[in-house]
């Protein structure tokens, strides 16, 4: 099976696809970051402690929950969909419940790791 | 606004192939990491109440137990679940992920030979990886 596609970025970007196509590239985003995150995770379990560094800088540990968090609570609205396939008729309005959710979650989450550089 | 109307077929109509159960199981296993997420959060909660132990650094020793004394180290019981809660949330985790993985690259690389080859590097990486884990949070 081939799939050919020659779309370049700037085209997917400019996609009509919406709050339903920019939730699922930010799925994919966020999969990807937490797997990179997986990976310097048992870099620090096997001895090399350098990677500490990383997991203690904050603008990481920001860039991480907010893409972290997307990919967790997008992830609940999939599976709560596709474990009740009547709610699929009302998949916009949960994508707006889920971007809700996401923003005061992050902003608590991103306002805890400032206040802690901070000194607060 | 024009709403989409569910399309759902039953399990005996889809065809129990490969896609299926990997459908089933990247599902099965985001739901038990929602599952060890709660587990390990009210957990750590009543642990941290009951020991005197910050609930932070009870987090921070389950993950990275090489790195920090262990908070709770005088309840051999509380130890011992803990250690096995972070081992089945690393393993899901990264099955989840691999599979995750997986996906996304099947969809930039479309060649059978590529497909292959970043099955065998993805799952072979799955394995050292999950033994690395296993050992270290077991031993610390």
């Amino acid at each position: 099976m081939g799939l050919k596609r020659n779309v370049s970025l700037s085209t997917a970007l400019r996609y009509k696809g919406q709050g339903p196509f920019l939730s699922y590239i930010l799925h994919r985003i966020g999969g990807s970051a937490l797997f990179i995150f997986f990976t310097l995770y048992i870099l620090v379990l096997a001895g090399v402690d350098s990677v500490n560094a990383i997991f203690s800088n904050w603008v990481f540990q920001i860039i991480l929950l907010v893409l972290g968090l997307f990919h967790a609570i997008n992830g609940l609205r999939i599976t709560i969909l596709d474990l009740s396939p009547k709610l699929i008729e009302h998949y916009r309005q949960a994508i707006t419940i889920e971007w809700v959710a996401y923003a005061l979650v992050c902003g608590f989450a991103i306002f805890v790791v400032l206040q802690n550089v901070l000194g607060g | 606004m024009e709403t989409a109307k569910p399309r759902t077929l039953p399990l005996s109509k889809r065809g129990f192939n490969f896609e299926t159960i990997m459908w089933i199981f990247t599902r099965i296993t985001v739901i038990a990491m929602y599952g060890l997420i709660l587990a390990g959060i009210v957990g750590a909660l009543i642990v941290s109440a009951q020991t005197g132990a910050n609930f932070a650094d009870i987090l921070y020793w389950a993950f990275f137990p090489n790195h920090t004394g262990n908070p709770i180290g005088a309840y051999i019981g509380m130890t011992f679940l803990a250690k096995l809660m972070v081992i089945a949330f690393v393993l899901v985790a990264s099955g989840h992920g691999v599979h995750g993985v997986l996906e996304i690259l099947d969809d930039y690389f479309t060649g059978a030979f590529a497909r292959r080859w970043f099955r065998n590097i993805i799952i072979a990486y799955a394995i050292v990886a999950n033994a690395i884990a296993i050992y270290v949070i077991w031993i610390s």
